[in-house]
């Protein structure tokens, strides 16, 4: 199915979901004047920079902050003894189980520092020049310590142990020695070794991928002022200004309702804008100058100590019958977690075969750590990783018996009913239907030249719910303001404006949607995991229909009727039936205009816990040519066809198919952190480390494919994520059909493509 | 009557390695009071820890979801995203 049909077919239904309305954020973005983070710029603000650390891998013996202190224009230091010491447990939810005691120590080092860039001391300055010329004069003293950055490496008996005291979790009986892996994880249903007894054909192979950084354009900025009585507002650039709060409070120990945060327009996050790094150092310093702080980070800054995701080590098993039938699947996944546990490899493990209706099924996860900046979420986490092995070694499977690809995965590709590694059975439909769209693609069969070849692959996402808010207001003039607490990352202000208008049956355009900083609107989790157009869109509807119910009141006020005499459609007040009499329609507009009268201010707030969510399926098919002398691959065409459920706003949904797949592009051809053999960062620049860019790509077309999550008002599902999971494996084995060769080692950049071209 | 049942880890960590249980409840504040009968302080780790999956569809773990008669109430370590 085309976009065309799908606006066509939603415009059917609806008046404005399924349109493609102009962005409300675009003005300000096109003509400079968004204010993001760095932008702000407070009466009497000073500059903070932070100091970090120049090893990989050291102890703190001292430091000594007297110098800086005494330098003309500094107006405070703080080190870790600023921040109170945190209780030593793994709270909140698994995957990012969060424990204070690292958190705070990755914010600013204690004892040790666990990577090059790792914060030790910060300062607050009249200038931003003051400021760096004090963090210089502030001493340390080190004792340079062993390092480790592979994760093999890391894993090995005689690695350097990072955290002295980790005993390693899911292992019984319980180890005797410390390690660097955090947590052992193990999954699985059926019987996988009766399962490859009834295969064919059985495949297995090992892989590494790279750790590679979200790559968000706008770097990392806060802005923080605190007032003598405590009370602190804090203006920062993320993906959720309520996780800012949270974290902020616990970790300078201060109480919710002390911080207000105010959402910066974002530049970009892809979950990497879910952690804090400056903002309790930005508290802190306001606290000790009595002055607003603006603390920022460079681009340097940014890759030396923001969280990429892991880099990762993998052995895939896989099992085929002559006819296609898959019988097991097997894997082992060692992620890197960086300098504290908290990989996701736990959604490796979940996600690797989920596509797949296989009984026989077992994943076994390592959590590691390692000398490199703690990982942060990055776009599906976890799931790409994984599907980059698991999606090669299913097309090893498929050329082995002679089958096509998308051949081989619409005859085992999940349906309602099948088995999930997890445990429950999937609950919706949708990955059949990304298989089916490809299969109609005239490109599928279009035929290629010399050195050429055609790859595929498929992807799983879970998609997320949980807890949002909206606010709305009905103004005077029958304009509505529609506010949330979701930073708007992937045109979220546009979608909820849609769902508003379509609920309430006004113009688009009479509604505006802003996103209200933490004082201002109920509590709403962070934008990620594909959750606001779901979750956040389910509390605009049912605020949206709560404020029906009071227009419906009032109007029947205003016509002296029962309410149940009074419908509502298209906008309007109606009279229910010719016995209610004969009153003409009143608008929202009209009603508003008697709000004094008729029971004050027309505004209606509504907190979900949203549930019910379906998962992310994407499959994708890309044609590359590979050059044989200098191991360049150049993408030729790239078709992704995703379940988007519904399209609320489809060219928002294109971008962000077409968004994934560039980065997936970015981790499969070059994206890559390079070390010094003393594991100092070697590539901390866009220069160097290289993000594709627009003359790198063809026109990435986007497939929308609509199956509809009935738990959702408008039938939407979660978009953002799932299409990263598939490009990082549909370009190995296009470049395997190519080649003949099959490359397992991310990035395959032109001089691991050369050699091998040049293997026998 | 709803089948409740835990992954190993969780099930090793919390109920002596016992995956599957049998519960009489109506919503999944029931099953959580059920199961904290049966091992006292399990209910505090169910809604801190995981997300759950009644009948294959994932909610966050809240008191007020309905469980249907015979359902299967799976309890997973939560996801999150990015």
């Amino acid at each position: 199915m085309n976009d065309t049909a799908i606006v066509a077919e939603s415009a059917r239904r609806f008046k404005w979901v399924g349109t493609r309305p102009i962005r409300p954020d675009g003005v300000p973005k096109v003509t400079g004047r968004a204010m993001y983070g760095a932008d702000l710029k407070l009466p009497g603000m000073i500059y903070g920079k932070i100091l970090r650390s120049p090893h990989a891998h050291a102890r703190i013996r001292s430091i000594d902050t007297s110098a800086a202190e005494a330098l003309p224009g500094v107006k405070a230091v703080m080190t870790s003894a600023d921040l109170p010491e945190q209780k030593f447990d793994y709270i909140g939810p698994e995957r990012v189980a969060v424990n204070f005691w690292h958190v705070t120590r990755n914010i600013m080092a204690r004892e040790k520092v666990l990577y090059e860039g790792h914060a030790v001391a910060a300062v607050a300055a009249a200038s931003a020049s003051i400021a760096e010329q004090a963090i210089s004069l502030i001493k340390v003293d080190y004792e340079v310590l062993p390092h480790v950055i592979d994760v093999d490496e890391a894993m090995a008996p005689d690695a350097p142990v990072l955290i002295e005291d980790m005993i390693t979790r899911g292992v019984e009986p319980r180890p005797t020695r410390p390690s660097n892996i955090s947590k052992r994880l193990e999954f699985a249903i059926g019987d996988v070794e009766a399962g490859f007894k009834q295969a064919d054909v059985v495949i297995e192979k090992q892989f590494k991928t790279a750790a590679v950084h979200q790559g968000y354009i706008e770097p990392h900025a806060t802005v923080a002022k605190y007032e003598p009585d405590g009370q602190c507002e804090i203006w920062s650039s993320s993906q959720g200004h309520f996780t800012i709060r949270a974290l902020t409070a616990q970790v300078i120990g201060a109480r919710l309702s002390d911080i207000r945060v105010t959402p910066a327009e974002i530049g970009g996050g892809f979950g990497g804008k879910t952690v804090t790094y400056l903002e309790p150092v930005a508290a802190v310093l306001s606290r000790k100058s009595g002055l607003p702080v603006r603390v920022q980070m460079t681009r340097e800054e940014v890759f030396r100590a923001s969280g990429p995701t892991s880099g990762a080590s993998m052995w895939v098993k896989i099992g085929v019958r002559k006819d296609g039938t898959i019988t097991a699947m097997d894997g082992v996944f060692k992620f890197q977690a960086g300098a504290w546990p908290g990989s996701p490899v736990m959604n490796g493990c979940l996600c690797a075969f989920a596509p797949y209706d296989v009984p026989n099924q077992r994943s076994v996860g390592y959590d590691v750590v390692s000398n490199r900046p703690k990982a942060a979420a990055y776009r599906a986490p976890g799931s790409p990783i994984s599907a980059f092995a698991v999606e090669s070694v299913l097309d090893m499977c498929a050329r082995a018996i002679g089958m096509d690809p998308l051949e081989i995965r619409h005859r085992n590709g999940c349906r309602i009913g099948s088995p999930t590694i997890a445990g429950p059975k999937h609950a919706h439909a949708g990955y059949l239907e990304t298989v089916e769209a490809l299969m109609r693609h005239p490109g599928y069969t279009a035929k290629l030249g010399p050195n050429q070849g055609r790859g595929v692959a498929s992807g799983y996402w879970f998609n997320a719910g949980g807890e949002s808010s909206a606010t709305i207001q009905v103004n005077a003039d029958g304009t509505v303001l529609v506010a949330t607490g979701s930073p708007d990352i992937g045109g979220s202000r546009a979608s909820m404006a849609i769902m508003a208008a379509e609920t309430l049956g006004v113009d688009y355009k009479d509604v505006r949607a802003i996103v209200a900083d933490t004082a201002s609107v109920g509590y709403t989790h962070v934008t990620g995991g594909s959750r606001v157009t779901f979750a956040t869109g389910m509390a605009v509807v049912n605020a949206s229909k709560t404020v029906v119910k009071d227009l419906i009141k009032r109007a029947a006020l205003i016509w002296g009727v029962d309410e149940d005499g009074v419908v509502w459609e298209d906008g309007h007040a109606r009279p229910a039936g010719s016995n209610v009499g004969d009153f003409p329609p009143l608008s929202l507009k009209a009603i508003a205009a008697k709000a004094a009268a008729t029971g004050g201010p027309i505004t209606a707030s509504h907190g979900v816990t949203a549930g019910g969510q379906a998962p992310g399926f994407s499959t994708q098919f890309c044609d590359v040519e590979v050059d044989p002398e200098t191991g360049k691959v150049t993408i030729l065409r790239f078709v992704a066809a995703q379940d988007v459920g519904r399209a609320i706003h489809p060219s928002y949904v294109e971008g962000q198919i077409q968004g994934g797949v560039t980065q997936g592009i970015g981790w499969a051809l070059n994206e890559e952190y390079i070390y010094t053999p003393q594991g100092l960062l070697d590539n901390p620049g866009f220069l160097d480390y290289r993000c594709p860019v627009a003359s790198d790509l063809p026109m990435i077309e986007a497939v929308l494919v609509e199956v509809p999550n009935p738990a959702h008002p408008y039938g939407a599902k979660g978009v953002g994520e799932v299409n990263i999971c598939p490009p990082m494996a549909a370009i190995a084995n296009a470049i395997a059909a190519a080649t003949g060769k099959r490359l397992t080692e991310l990035p395959m950049s032109p001089p691991r493509v050369l050699a091998a071209l040049s293997e026998s | 009557m709803a089948k409740v049942v835990f992954t190993s880890g969780f099930a090793r960590r919390y109920t002596g390695g016992v995956r599957e249980f049998e519960v009489e409840a109506k919503n999944l504040r029931g099953v959580l009071k059920a199961m904290d009968a049966l091992f006292p302080g399990l209910g505090a780790h169910l809604e801190e820890e995981t997300t759950v999956a009644i009948n294959g569809e994932y909610h966050e773990t809240g008191y007020f979801q309905p469980v249907p008669p015979g359902a299967e109430v799976f309890f997973i370590p939560r996801i999150e995203g990015g």
